[in-house]
């Protein structure tokens, strides 16, 4: 798994680098911490250092220890490389001196780009083929951050990859409500669910999409078998039939106290009622985090 | 022991039933009976008589007997004891009733799922086949550990009989259960307490399951809008309350149960 944490230096990116670690600490993901910024342009190098004096670089820079701390050193799949000349047996009884690389076994990457952040993060996401793209933003108003006006909605608006939005409850997430419409479900998409119940420690609500009588009968399937794997694994899943002329009137009721997770397929009615451009009043409008899944 | 019908199709509400009934075999002193309707037609008719139509249904038993020995044979490793389903055809509720009638079971459990809509519970309520099915009923709306009961009670006139039918369910079990007294009111103001706020209700019908040897953990007054209480019941691997069938759709009660996302088991009054 590959996650994009996309930061600034305001109190919601700490709290997204927070649960971003716990996640990377179930599912050993590669993890890049992305700040978009101005250009970089004070640059000091002495005997070898190079130091540069960016209003994010100390940021980041907390971001990786905050991140870091979150693993104990000896078990952290992120721990410094070690690499040294090593004899190894290459075939039997035949020994090689190699170049060998020991400690970190997942890659943390810190970087820093300068341009317009959207377009920069969506970049990122696509040269590192991203799974995910983290996010934080203020729950207050509108999902906004600090100086980039509608910088969540737009990523999650125009990324090929999944989005989670994380907006800082002031209460525990009770509830993780995943809309399920479609046929096509993959295998990451339903790990990805998993790890976000087992992250915020919730219950999950299946809910199926139905055309006012029934589901269609793979949905039906996709669910039956969606339950059975959550069940296997003891997380405790909820199955909620919405219709789909209802669907408006539940995210809006469900969005104030769930974590939405959508599943935007190209066949699904979701992808219908948010399409490439319209997530963001799902965003906006939702109190809770959302989890948009590609 | 209890003699209790579950109603399949091939479908995921019926698997959670199934799956749930068994869950019920462990507590519960009872023999799960299994039956399937294969339906006539979308009008109500089969298509000609005699041969025609024997013929006709017999080769859409079949199709419905595949897919239902599917169910059962995906239950079976849990659920041993599970026999082969009585296949039918006809019209579901007509025929579910009269193999009520004709078995007299002690309990129905069918699936449904639960749902944001209050409608397909209302229908369900009002069908013919709720209107005159003479045993209690559980709903399955989803699959849930039956850990421990919710036992909602009204009024202590209403509760004796509701009492003599859950005993007669569970007499014989060893289910925990909690005693719970719901009262509406405005959104926002949720909140949970002990026996002395119900009017003496709660102390009277706890008395009543003592004298028969049966002893509440939990006896509270929940307080709040249905939808408030729903969420708080969902720790109950099962609802159980009594309803009348005359119920309005807008009624509290009403959408306290529809609300309810566990499986509810009602008793007629």
């Amino acid at each position: 798994m590959r996650i994009l944490v996309a930061v600034d230096q305001h109190p919601y990116s700490a709290h997204i680098v927070k649960d971003v670690a716990k996640l990377a600490g179930n599912t050993w993901a590669d993890v890049t911490l992305l700040g978009v910024g101005p250009k970089v342009t004070d640059i000091s190098r002495s005997s070898g250092h190079t130091e540069i004096k960016h209003p994010l670089s100390k940021a980041l820079q907390n971001y990786r220890r905050n991140f870091l701390d979150h693993f104990e050193k000896v078990e952290s799949p992120y721990e410094k490389r070690v690499c040294n000349h090593e004899f190894v047996e290459v075939k039997k009884g035949m020994w090689e001196e190699l170049y060998v690389c020991r400690g970190a076994r997942k890659d943390l990457k810190i970087l820093l780009r300068s341009g317009n952040p959207v377009k920069e993060i969506l970049a990122q996401s696509q040269e590192n083929d991203s799974d995910l793209i983290a996010m934080g933003c203020y729950k207050a108003g509108d999902c906004q951050w600090e100086g980039a006006a509608n910088l969540p909605q737009k990523v999650a608006n125009n990324a090929t990859c999944s989005v989670l939005v994380v907006k800082k409850e002031k209460k525990k997430i009770s509830k993780i409500a995943c809309c399920l419409d479609q046929e096509n479900i993959s295998q990451k998409s339903v790990e990805m669910i998993n790890q976000m119940v087992t992250l915020y420690q919730t219950e999950l609500e299946i809910v199926g999409l139905t055309d006012g009588t029934k589901l269609k009968p793979m949905v039906e399937k996709n669910l039956n078998a969606i339950l059975k794997y959550y069940n296997a694994r003891q997380i405790k899943a909820w199955i909620k039939l919405v219709d789909a002329a209802s669907l408006a009137s539940f995210i809006s009721q469900e969005a104030r106290r769930s974590m939405m997770a959508l599943w935007m397929g190209e066949q699904s009615l979701l992808n219908k009622m948010f399409p490439r451009g319209k997530v963001d009043k799902l965003i906006r409008g939702s109190e809770s985090s959302v989890l948009l899944l590609r | 022991m209890l003699r209790t019908l579950v109603y399949l199709d091939a479908d995921l509400a019926s698997s959670i039933a199934l799956r749930y009934a068994c869950q019920l075999t462990r507590v519960i002193d009872m023999k799960l009976h299994t039956v399937h309707v294969e339906e006539l037609d979308q009008d109500g008719h089969a298509p000609g008589t005699g041969w025609v139509r024997r013929t006709w249904e017999s080769a859409m038993l079949k199709t419905g007997e595949f897919e239902i020995a599917q169910l059962i044979n995906a239950e079976k490793s849990s659920c041993p004891m599970l026999g082969s389903p009585k296949m039918l055809v006809g019209d579901r509720e007509n025929e579910i009733l009269r193999e009520i009638q004709r078995e007299s079971y002690d309990l129905f459990v069918e699936g449904s799922l639960h749902s944001f809509t209050a409608k397909k519970l209302y229908d369900k309520i009002h069908s013919r086949l709720y209107r005159h099915i003479p045993c209690p009923v559980i709903v399955v709306k989803n699959l849930v550990n039956l850990e421990k009961i919710a036992l909602i009670v009204r009024d202590e006139a209403e509760s004796k009989k509701l009492i003599s039918m859950f005993l007669k369910i569970f007499g014989g079990g060893k289910l925990n259960f909690d005693l719970i007294y719901c009262k509406f009111q405005e959104p926002g103001q949720l909140s949970s307490k002990g026996k002395a706020d119900a009017n003496g209700t709660l102390n009277a019908i706890e008395k009543i399951l003592m004298e028969q040897n049966w002893h509440p953990e939990d006896c509270r007054t929940i307080k709040g809008t249905p939808e408030e209480i729903g969420d708080v019941l969902r720790d109950y691997g099962l609802v159980a309350s009594s309803l009348h069938h005359s119920i309005s759709k807008k009624s509290n009660w009403f959408q306290l149960l529809s609300h309810i996302p566990s499986p509810i088991l009602i008793f007629w009054q």
